[in-house]
């Protein structure tokens, strides 16, 4: 059995948060706004709501422009998030 | 934070909470499946459960995409990590998951070269960075993620990237819910729809469930009010006597889904005859592997990998908590044997996990639980 669990060096893994859930692999998705375009390449950077930028891919939900809120997904955009009051 | 603190409100949860009461009948027990692990992560963080009454049950469905993982592949993805040269990337809860002779983390321990990525578009920036090397991408997750790997894979191909192959473990959600509806230790009466699933697929691939087997689902977003907003849908249908496929969640889920998403996902992938879950045993078209059009960079066409079948260890239950027939708490092992530093199941790996979201957040709660 202990071939089998994690030795110590799973202690020092770079996990994913378990307070906030793990955005990649779970089924989780985030807000981010397009802050600037890359169209040739179909890519633009967003940033969440506290300034965190990344490149993220559009393809799925171009044409996008700077504002637009996307819900992401492993660095790929999978919905564009509309101005819809809460049910 | 706009979209998330409209759905966190306690004031609105306690209105829904009151209403909910009011939807039960006295007598008659209720037994809900959460199919997504984003959303037993959410039940447990927040404490849902604790805001239901006590015979509205919620049960943790297959749907954390780590955790349905085989030790077969986790050995196989081990294999992989040892080729010359090979760097090998995936994403970060993966490194932890028990092969059959250790886990991805104790592979990097021995001198393989693996690396945690947050995209698949990470990885293939790996590989445009280190043109002499093979770069291996794990790809797991269901159609929320496939388009991901599938949109990476196009992009490499157009940019003529030779050294870029993908190991593809990405699952549908459609198989399972049948075997799990089709498995005769269940008894359900309703579901709580995977949200960002859906985004991708839409919502009419889950109408079989209503129409086939009799059961309604609430597809449903992941704060705290959706969850108890799709309850509170479930519940009003079974009180009306109607059984339908609701869209909670519709503020991002369109009911066709994405279709460029579809379609980028259908030019990339291709369904496998079947495909091996942990714990449920090999399911018809449930896995996908890459085209023809895409096989250059299939890591299991370029690599020999061992692809052998191993059994999961006899102690764990992993297989009981992803069909919802026992309570991560019911397993012989969880929290003594099995936690989320060491653990021994893949329920316990990931934070999506039934048995990670219970051990973290809802281990004290166990006393309300109605079995």
């Amino acid at each position: 059995m202990s071939r089998l669990i994690a030795d110590a060096a799973s202690a020092l893994a770079p996990t994913c948060d378990y307070t906030t859930g793990c955005i990649t692999c779970g089924d989780v998705a985030v807000p981010l706004t397009v802050m600037r375009l890359d169209a040739e390449r179909g890519l633009a950077l967003c940033a969440d709501d506290e300034g965190k930028s990344e490149t993220v891919e559009i393809d799925l939900v171009a044409p996008v422009a700077p504002g637009d809120r996307l819900l992401v997904h492993a660095g790929t955009a999978i919905a564009m998030l509309t101005e819809e009051a809460p049910a | 934070m706009k979209y998330v603190d409209e759905f966190r409100d306690p004031a609105l949860g306690e209105v829904l909470a009151g209403e909910i009461l009011g939807l039960v009948e006295p007598g008659r027990h209720y037994k809900f499946m959460e199919v997504c692990g984003g959303h037993t992560h959410s039940i447990y963080k927040y404490g849902i459960d604790d805001l239901l009454p006590q015979n509205v049950e919620l049960v943790h469905g297959p749907g954390c995409p780590v955790c349905v993982i085989p030790m077969g592949r986790v050995d196989d993805a081990i294999a992989l990590a040892h080729e010359p040269d090979v760097i090998f990337t995936c994403f970060g809860d993966m490194l932890r998951v028990p092969g059959s002779d250790g886990t991805l983390l104790d592979a990097k321990a021995h001198g393989a070269d693996i690396r945690m990525v947050y995209s698949p578009l990470d990885a293939l920036r790996i590989a445009k960075a280190n043109p002499e090397r093979p770069v291996i991408f794990f790809a797991i997750g269901f159609e929320t993620t496939a388009p991901s790997t599938a949109l990476t894979l196009k992009r490499a191909k157009a940019e003529g990237v030779q050294n870029f192959f993908c190991m593809c473990n990405h699952v549908t959600i459609v198989p399972p819910l049948r075997a799990l509806l089709d498995s005769p230790d269940l008894r359900l009466d309703g579901f709580i729809g995977p949200g960002h699933v859906s985004t991708v697929v839409g919502v009419r691939p889950f109408e079989f469930i209503p129409r086939e087997y009799g059961k309604p689902i609430s597809v449903a977003g992941f704060e705290p009010l959706d969850v108890l907003h799709a309850i509170h849908m479930i519940l009003t249908q079974l009180k009306e006597g109607r059984c339908e496929v609701e869209n909670q969640y519709a503020r991002v889920v369109p009911w066709e889904g994405n279709p460029r998403a579809l379609q980028v996902m259908s030019e990339v992938f291709e369904l496998r005859p079947h495909f091996e879950w942990r714990g449920m045993g090999f399911i018809s078209q449930s896995g996908l592997k890459l085209s023809e059009a895409y096989a250059d960079f299939d890591a299991e066409i370029t690599y020999s990998v061992p692809g052998i079948r191993v059994a999961d260890p006899k102690a764990c239950q992993c297989g009981e908590v992803l069909k919802g027939v026992i309570k991560p708490w019911e397993c012989k092992v969880f929290g003594s044997g099995c936690t989320p530093e060491r653990p021994i199941g893949t329920c316990m790996v990931s934070s999506e996990g039934a048995c990670a979201a219970y051990y973290n957040y809802g281990r004290f709660a166990r006393e309300r639980e109605v079995v």
